[in-house]
């Protein structure tokens, strides 16, 4: 079993015994001991995903790293969370996941509602509307700018999101595209504010301060 | 440790990178800058309809007004920016000019008005805002030379002006070429302030991108 830890807010280290971690391309920065590393384009899913990823746009630039050592991995100097998941669904921004092995498997998945129009609408804009699932138990690291912090969902307290500080979320959510009228009406056109991610059901959602696409 | 509506500060910092505001009545918030909300907020345009009041008395300048959004209702408000440090500052009957993008949120008990300097805005009178900055803030007195770019805004004290290096002015009337762009050290114009009042800058030249 991989062993991960955090070297520092910034930093992960991985220790491996032979099995395979995915991770994103070009955010390994140091190792030790006997490790491979080739590209990968979809982590451990199979051929239907990766033709799903090919229409949403929810592209994962990955690389597998196999071997016995330790693997440290960082991004940007983007923070660093580790999320414990013990036989359930993680949802995650690709551009935000840093690491997973191979006791998770991954797909895709919409996240709001609208039938095929809404689908259409969320594989064009490309804007956090599709996410990455990971499903089993086991750890994986996510990358923030700045701290990301979660923020807990109940029945009576349904959540409201912006698309592009989205990280990533667990638990049994129900997710839809709302577009408020009036934000919309004046901010529209371009700058990607007009709708936002409702959350509702209970679970938690992981946020992080920075809006994606600006700067980067 | 997961937060939610109740654990949320009123008013406070969630990390140095995210900030909550307690909604109870309007607040005038920029664009784009909500990462995540509670409860039953509602986010109007000015000057769209009910809010011809705020647009003749808080936000005087369709520059500034155009950039930012009234939030009305009730709920847990969390704003973020670009990564940058967010907190929020106290005015007391005071008068403070300020980097127009880094001001994230503001009551409307306080007035924004146009500063005179492009880019920068005027906050007037009593009341809280949420800015930002790269890296904490840092506060200087006059008299003090600034770089532009690092330059967050002043508080109660008159404009600066320009300050240029001796070497640079020579060169620059000796030769029109000196005034072509990457010539020198970059540093050779500064803000200068003099007088009374606070300076504040961050730890950041604008513009650098990672």
């Amino acid at each position: 079993m991989p062993q991960y830890s955090l070297i520092n807010s910034k930093m992960l280290s991985i220790k491996l015994h032979g099995e395979e971690v995915y991770a994103k391309r070009g955010s390994m920065i140091a190792y030790t001991g006997q490790v491979d590393f080739a590209p990968s384009s979809s982590g451990s899913e199979g051929l239907g995903g990766r033709a799903m990823r090919s229409v949403t746009g929810e592209q994962m630039s990955l690389m597998s790293a196999r071997g016995t050592g330790e693997v440290l991995y960082a991004f940007y100097g983007l923070h660093v969370t580790l999320i414990q998941l013990s036989e359930e669904t993680f949802f995650a921004e690709s551009e935000s996941l840093l690491a997973y092995d191979g006791r998770l498997r991954s797909g895709t998945q919409f996240m709001g509602s609208g039938g095929m129009q809404g689908m259409l609408r969320g594989a064009a804009t490309g804007s956090g509307l599709f996410t990455t699932t990971l499903e089993g138990a086991g750890e994986l690291a996510i990358v923030s700018d700045g701290d990301s912090f979660a923020l807990d969902v109940t029945h009576e307290r349904p959540i409201f999101v912006d698309p592009q500080a989205y990280i990533g979320h667990r638990g049994q959510l129900q997710s839809n595209i709302v577009t408020d009228v009036g934000w919309k009406s004046f901010v529209g056109q371009s700058s990607g504010e007009s709708y936002q991610l409702k959350f509702t059901g209970l679970g938690t959602v992981y946020i992080q301060a920075a809006e994606r696409g600006g700067n980067r | 440790m997961i937060l939610n509506a109740q654990t949320l500060p009123a008013n406070g910092n969630i990390n140095p990178y995210a900030f909550c505001i307690d909604v109870t009545g309007e607040m005038l918030i920029r664009k784009g800058k909500m990462i995540a909300y509670y409860g039953a907020l509602r986010f109007e345009a000015l000057g769209a309809g009910p809010f011809e009041v705020l647009v003749n008395e808080v936000l005087n300048s369709p520059l500034h007004a155009r950039n930012f959004v009234v939030v009305t209702g009730r709920g847990k408000l969390i704003l973020g920016d670009r990564g940058h440090n967010l907190a929020s500052y106290d005015l007391e009957d005071g008068s403070l000019v300020v980097r127009s993008e880094n001001v994230l949120g503001f009551q409307p008990t306080l007035a924004c008005r146009e500063s005179i300097i492009p880019g920068y805005l005027t906050l007037l009178g009593t009341g809280s805002f949420v800015a930002s900055s790269n890296g904490p803030v840092h506060f200087l007195e006059p008299p003090v030379k600034v770089d532009e770019d690092a330059l967050l805004g002043w508080a109660d004290m008159p404009s600066p002006s320009y300050r240029y290096d001796y070497n640079y002015v020579r060169g620059a009337l000796r030769t029109v070429g000196a005034l072509v762009k990457g010539w020198g050290t970059g540093e050779e114009k500064q803000l200068d302030f003099s007088g009374n009042g606070t300076v504040l800058i961050q730890a950041s030249e604008r513009g650098v991108q990672r």
